[in-house]
């Protein structure tokens, strides 16, 4: 067979005299084509005439195999009655939704891990449940597999999350990453390297498949969330975004940015009614969807019933207070209404106090310091994606410019995701966000995979405590990337960091704490994340600005540049 | 696929492509091919393939430039290194220690006790009585097999003493001899970690491989290091169903890398010698070691009438002074035929637990396969084979219809077809065909040996990787081999948890090396004889469908329970054929070269 000739395209005249890529620091040296960390290595085959048809299941293998490695050891509650953990929680949601009607899920014996998420995560638990059963049904019997734990279980929870976190986070992640490097001319190979990076992310991998959760699902949507936006359909963003809002109530963190954003995009650069018409109905009626089937539910005869003997939630004695019609209690809006308020009473824990519906003991008290600990563990989720988001947030932080604006002027920034600084950045704030949990892993045996998987992760990405190279200032003046070396200060600040972590590792694991202070090394780690993560925040700050004023003054200059012509 | 094949002139250009092909140089092709919807994506790799050897056309200059001698240029490319894949292999296999282990873990801890509490005089009497009644116990299912006592010979004893010196710090109570089934965490992480440490042998003896490879070969030298040092043989073996192979895989490589040079080629017997005294299953590659070392040591290589006395005396002197210091005590004790017993017991059946992909895989095979036909043929049955059929796991492996096959004869044939080999080796006394020989060696004992354990495939894959680049002949020839050796090994694991490990891990190496390797490998110097290679296509095609089968569907149809040995069976006969293909091309291979 003759080779037939290639269908060649024209190459893009490039704007830049630094090569596609080059500004992220792969490689040190031009000259002697050295990579400049061990995942640049890694990847170094896949530079070029590589098909992504190979490199993606390839990728998508060895994170797969490392996240099935962590779901060997322990997870959360592991052998500790009476209440075990987050593993029995979400068992038992698989048990109560696959046995009983729709609108028993949200008042079924609440002190029992009560359902208290979003109803997505509800029928994602039905599903799994009912899947589940059919392996064997003794795992979600009502009421009788209570603590249930046997190999068999852990395999088929430990599959449940690999295979949702397959379906959703990974597809939204590929495609999110594909659009947003073509979107800014980062080079495939470049992209390549981000994805294994994100992908590997100790805190994700450790909180999920190690502790056991299903956050990646919700991650998972809002990154299509934002791929959707990135490709300007804005309804489809909608869609997502209450998809993880519904999933889990966490995802409110980022709705403020995403409504910003939403409502910037119908008002600027000119008002645009139907957009936000159609933004508003669409969302309206994705909850609508999503609360569908516990509403229909509620309006069976049987469900009146019990709502109307049931103890009413706080925020249905307000409302009805308020209202200015009395309702009977046996009546479907009464039962439409009670539903409602009693799903956002089990939602958000705040309408019923912290320690409400659990016993107010120590274990107890521990319990919700971790929770907020792992609320810190996706804010750094968020620190890191972060990274290559920055610069959508940007503009929907300053509402001035739509991102079809975003490949031209920041084409630079967008290129510099793998750069030293923000590796330096983003691996400080991953590494402090892993270090945060630790006192979590350590009591569900999860220190070995939290060492191995951090230390990898910083060693891949060339960062401390595994190497120095991120730090070590090698610019001359010739050298484009001279940019992106640290400042000084930057620096001392994470070298003081990561002395800390290390630090705090050797006392918690050799001094014990005094007397009458049990939890001070937990304090101490606490706080030192919580330091860390307000400069994490404010750095991300400062580039968003920076970046903004980037966009303006291009902005101002393509101006210039339309008059004169 | 056709039109990348290059001629001879341009291997070096497609090795070296990649280093000095600069990483922005085609952004713009790559990036099209990035995420490219389904619709072309069979092209698509096609369509790279031709933009690679294009551009190869575009940077000849460049290439050329690397071969005038830019040393430092032609190293960058050897990414990633050995070291950085054992890093990251190590963090995995460092996950994998809470992962399922089979009763060779127990069976090293007992050694570890024996060797610990113990005097040496015991060592290899200690059996216990109590050993088989507590594997009663303990491993119900695969009772038949456990033995506790140490089988393996003296310098692995020792290996084994050293290690529990270090274990009496980690937790005294896994050197109590009596501490049957004792698997405290400590016990497991000083294990595991101890395989994971003595593996850095292999890594050590890969890295001097590489080293030793002339630059011309060098990348192709080193993707078959790291496909060597990453093998799903040694994660699934040593690292999750718990062995020692990795070091002495290490040793046995690191002895094929010294008998390159004339100047180690003592050391490199020196060291077979060693690694037979730590595991006799080596054996089966001395005769190879044998005639090379005596054609090439003791003998003039260029003349075989002028022997060379002082390097035989030293020779043998060393052989004799290892052998004498591995078994010497034991005969002094008079326990030799003691350890002749342990190591060699000849009551096992021809056939292991697992079927080992072998020629009596198929003979096998072939007798369940006549039982049905029988009748019909007019064959005499034997009857009592009937009532065992389906027993086809348990080791002594009766046959219906077909004549039941002796040690003796399986020996026979070992030796037959080790020494068809062996007279090229003599012949032709170079490096390549002595590893080729070690590779037919390990092939004939695997395939006609007595009892043969499905892990000796290794026996196989390891030494031919070392050649399997030399040129696209030998790779078509190592491919059916590395499919068939690699999923002949999944039964050792039979666990839920671990079946994705073993099924992702193998297929993500397959994928891997077969695609590198079908880069590296240069265009052989003479034209294929024969359709080996689409042969090999169609045999990796059926693979997906069994394995799915065995995996899937033969559960969903007869239930766990029913027909249970059906998919081993097929599984062993399928890697059974892959593996006598491999043979039977790898043979025509060895001399048409």
């Amino acid at each position: 067979m003759a080779p037939s000739p290639p269908s060649h395209r024209p190459r893009k005249k490039r704007r830049t005299p630094v090569a596609p890529g080059s500004n992220n620091n792969l490689i040190l040296n031009v000259k002697n084509g050295e990579p400049s960390f061990p995942l640049v290595s890694f990847l170094w085959a896949a530079r070029a005439g590589v098909s992504q048809w190979l490199i993606l299941p390839l990728t998508l293998m060895a994170v797969g195999l490392f996240r099935w490695a962590v779901s060997l050891w322990g997870y959360s509650g592991f052998q500790v009655p009476p209440m075990h953990g987050d593993f029995e929680a979400q068992r038992h949601w698989m048990e109560i939704t696959t046995h009983l009607p729709i609108f028993k899920w949200y008042t079924y014996d609440l002190q029992y891990w009560g359902l208290d998420y979003p109803p997505l995560t509800a029928y994602h638990s039905w599903l799994c449940g009912k899947v589940g059963s059919i392996f064997n049904p003794a795992w979600f019997a009502l009421d009788e597999s209570r603590g249930f734990e046997s190999a068999d279980l852990k395999v088929y929870m430990r599959a449940t999350v690999i295979i949702s976190e397959y379906l959703i986070y990974i597809p939204a992640v590929v495609t999110f990453l594909r659009r947003y490097t073509r979107m800014h001319g980062v080079h495939a190979w470049s992209a390549s390297i981000a994805l294994v990076a994100i992908l590997l992310q100790p805190a994700t991998i450790l909180v999920d498949h190690g502790h056991f959760q299903y956050n990646t699902v919700m991650l998972g949507l809002f990154v299509a969330s934002l791929d959707a936006i990135l490709a300007g359909r804005m309804l489809w963003a909608c869609i997502f975004f209450v998809g993880a809002l519904g999933f889990k109530q966490m995802a409110l963190y980022y709705a403020p940015v995403i409504f910003a954003y939403l409502l910037g995009v119908c008002f600027f650069p000119q008002i645009k009614i139907v957009r936000l018409v159609n933004i508003a109905l669409v969302t309206v009626l994705s909850f609508t969807l999503l609360f569908a089937p516990l509403l229909v539910s509620a309006t069976g005869i049987e469900a009146r019933q019990e709502f109307a003997s049931a103890p009413q939630p706080p925020l249905l004695q307000t409302l009805l207070q308020v209202l200015p019609i009395t309702l009977d209690s046996k009546s479907i809006p009464y039962a439409l209404l009670y539903q409602l308020t009693q799903t956002v009473h089990r939602i958000f824990p705040f309408a019923r106090g912290l320690f409400e519906d659990k016993v107010a003991n120590a274990w107890c008290a521990l319990h919700t310091f971790y929770k907020l600990h792992r609320f810190d563990a996706s804010l750094l989720q968020r620190a890191s994606l972060a990274a290559t988001l920055a610069s959508i947030i940007v503009p929907c932080a300053r509402k001035e410019r739509p991102p079809s604006l975003l490949p031209m002027t920041l084409s630079l920034a967008g290129n510099g995701g793998l750069n030293k600084e923000n590796r330096a950045w983003v691996g400080w704030a991953n590494v402090l966000g892993s270090w945060t949990m630790f006192p979590l892993l350590k009591r569900e045996e999860l220190r070995v995979p939290y060492v191995v998987i951090t230390l990898l992760w910083a060693y891949l990405l060339g960062l401390p405590p595994t190497s120095l190279e991120t730090y070590h200032s090698r610019s001359t003046k010739d050298d484009p990337n001279s940019q992106f070396e640290l400042h000084a200060l930057t620096k001392i600040l994470h070298f003081v960091f990561y002395v800390a972590m290390v630090a705090w590792h050797v006392l918690e694991a050799f001094v014990p704490p005094p007397a009458g202070k049990p939890d001070l090394w937990v304090v101490l780690n606490a706080l030192i994340g919580a330091g860390g993560f307000g400069i994490a925040y404010l750095w991300s700050m400062w580039k968003l600005l920076v970046h903004c004023q980037r966009i303006a003054r291009e902005a101002s200059e393509d101006d210039d540049r339309k008059k004169k012509q | 696929m056709l039109t990348r094949r290059r001629s001879p002139g341009t291997f070096a250009q497609a090795g070296y492509y990649a280093s000095s092909d600069p990483p922005y140089h085609d952004s713009n092709d790559t990036e099209t091919s990035l995420f490219r919807d389904s619709s072309s994506r069979g092209r698509n790799i096609h369509k790279m393939m031709q933009l690679d050897t294009i551009e190869n056309g575009m940077t000849d200059t460049d290439v050329r430039e690397v071969h005038a001698g830019n040393w430092a240029a032609s190293m960058a490319e050897l990414y990633p290194s050995l070291a950085q894949c054992a890093i990251v292999a190590g963090a995995l296999k460092v996950l994998l220690f809470p992962a399922y282990k089979s009763t060779d873990f127990e069976v090293h801890r007992n050694w570890l006790a024996i060797t610990h509490s113990l005097p040496i005089q015991e060592w290899y009497y200690e059996v216990g009585v109590s050993d088989s009644s507590y594997a009663a116990v303990i491993f119900t299912p695969k009772v038949e097999n456990v033995r506790m006592d140490p089988r393996l010979p003296p310098f692995f004893a020792v290996f084994e003493w050293l290690l529990s010196q270090a274990a009496a710090y980690i937790d005294p109570a896994m050197l109590v001899v009596k501490n049957l089934g004792y698997d405290s965490w400590e016990t497991i992480y000083f294990q595991r970690a101890t395989v994971i440490l003595t593996e850095l042998v292999l890594a050590c003896a890969l890295s001097k491989y590489i080293k030793s490879t002339p630059l011309a070969h060098k990348q192709a030298a080193h993707v078959a290091a790291l496909s060597i040092f990453l093998s799903p043989g040694l994660f699934i073996i040593d690292h999750i169903h718990f062995q020692y192979n990795g070091f002495m895989y290490g040793i046995l490589v690191l002895s094929i890398v010294l008998a390159r040079k004339q100047s180690t080629l003592l050391l490199s017997g020196i060291l077979f010698a060693a690694l037979l005294c730590f595991k006799h299953i080596y054996l089966y590659l001395s005769l190879a070691y044998f005639v090379y070392l005596l054609r090439v040591y003791c003998l003039d290589p260029k003349n075989v009438f002028r022997p060379r006395i002082w390097n035989t005396i030293k020779l043998g002197v060393c052989i004799v002074g290892i052998f004498a210091i591995a078994f010497g005590p034991f005969v002094h004790w008079g326990q030799i035929f003691q350890l002749k017993d342990r190591l060699f017991p000849f009551s096992r059946g021809l056939c292991h637990a697992y079927w080992a992909p072998n020629v009596w895989a198929i003979y096998s095979f072939a007798d369940r396969a006549l039982i049905p036909l029988a009748p019909r043929l007019g064959l005499p049955v034997n009857q009592d084979a009937l009532s065992s059929v389906t027993r086809g796991l348990v080791g002594d492996t009766a046959f219906a219809i077909l004549p039941e096959v002796t040690s003796g004869q399986t020996f026979a044939l070992t030796f037959l077809f080790q020494l068809v080999p062996l007279i090229k080796l003599w012949t032709h006394h170079n490096w390549d065909t002595f590893v080729g020989a070690i590779t037919l060696c390990g092939y004939a004992s695997f395939l006609f040996g007595w009892h043969v354990h499905e892990k000796a495939v290794l026996l196989i894959i390891i030494p031919f990787s070392l050649i399997a680049l030399k040129d696209r002949r030998y790779f078509s020839a190592f491919r059916p081999l590395a499919v068939a050796g690699h999923v002949s090994l999944f039964p050792l694991l039979f666990t839920s948890p671990e079946f994705p490990l073993k099924t992702v891990y193998t297929v993500f190496w397959l994928v891997l090396f077969l695609f590198v390797f079908d880069r590296v490998a240069p265009v052989p110097e003479r034209p294929r004889i024969f359709v080996f290679d689409r042969l090999s296509l169609l045999y990796l095609t059926i693979s997906i469908p069994l394995i799915i089968y065995c995996s899937l569907i033969h559960q969903v149809i007869f239930g766990l329970e029913r027909l249970q040995f059906l998919p081993l069976m097929f599984m062993s006969s399928y890697s059974a054929l892959g593996v006598v293909g491999s043979w039977v091309g790898f043979m025509v291979i060895y001399f048409t070269t």
